[in-house]
């Protein structure tokens, strides 16, 4: 879904697009039902004593779907704004360094694991300066390692290959 | 009246607690006013968080929670609370001097108070928003000591039936006051209500959405959605908008507002006060609208609305009354009722479970001190916030100049951290990962999240009361309509729905919104 943001508007084309926000916002509601509906499909609905464990999922999954059905025929019916590109880059660096922080928190801990995390996501702002991004991401992880570790005392990992914890 | 003065006296005794602390270095015990260091602290980030464009409540809470674990519980919610009442002051701040809504309650502030600051009246416009504020804040916390035991005495008659019509009307009351369209709305807290199911089921222990994972069978951690769609996705979405920044290079002016302006913001101050308290407990984005209202009503009054949009001081006093009554009102439903009417309250009765309180009516009753110091402390915590906003604004202006790409990653590793404290668990963290990219969707589609929170909250709630009202009515769903008070709740609910269906009323959902 890399359609370029500014497009529409770059090339003076009409925002009427039949395939619109609401029509993808409708779609994704869709398949969230659908995924909602199937997998609680097994569990009892209710018997007359009371509620089964299927119902409030199923009953929700299937408004979602009704509202993304009706999303989907509004949408269809009036050519609305077209669908905004996403910002891979954002999306790969932010995401990235929350999936990294993820895997290297236990092995490394929070001295390896937090100026990768930073440097990580700061690339995903293309004004980021290295020289500047460093030294930062140092100070920051120190000031968290201060907080977090020394002050609040939680059990997050520091360096368990150098300190073993 | 005796008795009222008696319960915030203990409110009072509470918030100057004097524990005893074990220094971490030489092991001397030192005595410490934990509560009121908390309330401070949390006074300082919300208005440090207020300030900062691009960083919410919503997402600071969600951040700060794992922070709380080794906190006692009625510290830990006075910090809470300060953060969101710390930042509706803090919001003024951005919106004077930089024409920037630091919170989406300083919105309307944007509109006269920087003009204000162009013409050389920042000082003023500043000092009437905090005293506004102040006056606000003093007035509403005797409104909430006020209601609150009445309303609690109500509750108690409340049935699992009762409880859940009343979360319906309370959903409906948001979908309405939500931004933008209706049936997204409607969608979104579906959806939340769909996410809440996730996890084994309350009486059988089935799984239910797990697919096979067995972390996620106590149910999606709620800080995770929170942070995932507030913290991470809100960073994408600033990404994409580089803001400009406009900030006042001219001097801020005397921080004294003239006696002219007091006597012009002394009625709005009230006015705005009445606004927010009564929009606040509204379910929603109830805090939100405060500030519109009270603007629209202002500009009504005024004997020359043309001034307004050139730097009326009525335009800052007004809405900056009802943004801070309304941050303060919004615990009303939390603290007696158990049932949080917008996305921060979510988060508040999070952090409560968190800590073993089950929100509710009991909440007066057994944890007196819990209720009443909350409460005292939201009155401190207004006179500490006078006093960090005034004196110290030329370092929040510098704050200011923090830019955004040394922010948001600083941001990305405070979640991370918080996310992995909840249970030290690397599965939370990319768990989160997973819905920053759903959250980045959803905005992508046109969908609010707050919606989504709140549903998510009030969800596992409602299912629960549901499930207990058939249970009582053996299986028979007639048992919402024969009884009198719940019934009267789903009447209101379906009337809602008409009013909010005619054209009229919908012509000014789309207005209010629009200015």
């Amino acid at each position: 879904m890399a359609i370029e943001g500014q497009d529409a508007a770059a090339t003076g084309k009409p925002d009427n697009s039949r395939f619109n926000v609401e029509v993808a916002g409708g779609l994704f509601l869709i398949g969230l039902a659908i995924v909602g509906f199937i997998d609680t499909y097994s569990l009892k609905f209710g018997q007359m004593s009371g509620v089964g464990p299927g119902l409030m999922p199923r009953v929700t999954a299937l408004i979602v779907g009704a509202f993304g059905m009706l999303l989907v025929a509004q949408g269809v019916r009036t050519p609305g704004q077209r669908l905004q590109g996403w910002s891979l880059r954002g999306l790969t660096f932010v995401v990235g360094a929350v999936i990294l922080f993820g895997a290297s928190i236990r092995p490394f801990g929070l001295a390896i694991a937090g100026p990768i995390a930073i440097l990580l996501a700061a690339l995903a702002d293309p004004n980021t300066r290295l020289k500047e991004a460093v030294p930062f991401a140092i100070v920051l992880t120190i000031a968290c390692i201060v907080l977090f570790k020394v002050v609040l005392r939680l059990p997050i990992p520091l360096a368990p290959f150098a300190l073993g914890y | 009246m005796f008795d009222l003065l008696d319960k915030l006296a203990l409110g009072f005794q509470t918030c100057l607690e004097v524990v005893w602390m074990i220094d971490p270095w030489f092991g001397l015990a030192i005595p410490v006013p934990l509560n009121l260091l908390l309330c401070f602290i949390g006074c300082l980030i919300g208005t440090l968080i207020g300030v900062l464009p691009g960083v919410g409540p919503i997402a600071t809470i969600a951040i700060l929670l794992p922070i709380t674990y080794s906190l006692p519980p009625v510290g830990s919610l006075i910090m809470l609370a300060g953060i969101y009442y710390g930042a509706q002051y803090g919001g003024s701040t951005t919106a004077i001097l930089v024409n920037i809504p630091g919170e989406a309650t300083s919105v309307v502030t944007t509109l006269d108070g920087h003009q204000m600051a162009r013409q050389g009246r920042a000082g003023a416009a500043l000092a009437i928003a905090a005293i506004g504020s102040f006056i606000a804040g003093t007035i509403a916390t005797l409104v909430i000591a006020a209601i609150g035991q009445p309303m609690t005495r109500v509750a108690q008659l409340f049935g699992p039936a009762d409880y859940f019509a009343l979360m319906v009307l309370g959903l409906m009351f948001a979908v309405i006051l939500a931004q933008g369209s209706v049936p997204k709305a409607i969608a979104m807290i579906v959806l939340g209500i769909l996410l809440s199911t996730v996890g084994s089921d309350l009486e059988t222990g089935e799984e239910r959405l797990t697919f096979g994972f067995s972390e996620i069978s106590d149910g999606i951690d709620f800080a995770v959605i929170a942070m995932g769609l507030f913290g991470f996705a809100e960073i994408l979405k600033n990404l994409e908008s580089p803001e400009q920044r406009d900030v006042v290079k001219s001097q801020i002016g005397s921080l004294m507002p003239t006696r002219d302006d007091m006597r012009q913001s002394l009625a709005p101050i009230f006015r705005g006060t009445l606004v927010g308290s009564v929009l606040g407990i509204l379910p929603g984005n109830g805090a939100v609208l405060g500030p519109f209202a009270s603007y629209t009503l202002e500009k009504k009054l005024a004997a020359d609305p043309s001034r307004f949009g050139k730097g009326a001081i009525e335009g800052v006093a007004g809405p900056e009354s009802a943004n801070n009554a309304g941050a303060q009102t919004a615990f009303i439903p939390l603290l007696t009722l158990g049932i949080p009417p917008n996305a921060v309250m979510a988060l508040m009765l999070g952090a409560m479970t968190l800590k073993g309180i089950i929100p509710g009516p009991e909440v007066i009753t057994k944890q007196p001190q819990l209720f009443w110091g909350m409460i005292t402390s939201m009155w401190i915590g207004n006179a500490m916030l006078l006093i960090i906003n005034l004196p110290l604004i030329g370092l929040w202006v510098r704050l200011l100049q923090v830019p955004y790409r040394l922010l948001f990653p600083a941001i990305v590793l405070f979640c991370c951290i918080g996310i992995y404290s909840i249970n030290n668990n690397p599965l939370d963290v990319y768990l989160t990962a997973l819905f920053a990219v759903f959250g980045y969707a959803l905005m992508k589609f046109g969908f609010e999240p707050a919606p989504l929170l709140l549903g998510f909250v009030l969800g596992r709630l409602m299912e629960e009361k549901l499930r207990q009202a058939l249970s009582i009515s053996r299986g028979n769903f007639a048992t919402f309509i024969q009884e009198p008070l719940s019934a009267s709740l789903l009447a209101a609910t379906v009337l809602l729905v008409l009013v909010a269906a005619l054209p009229s009323i919908q012509r000014g959902r789309e207005k209010v919104f629009v200015e």
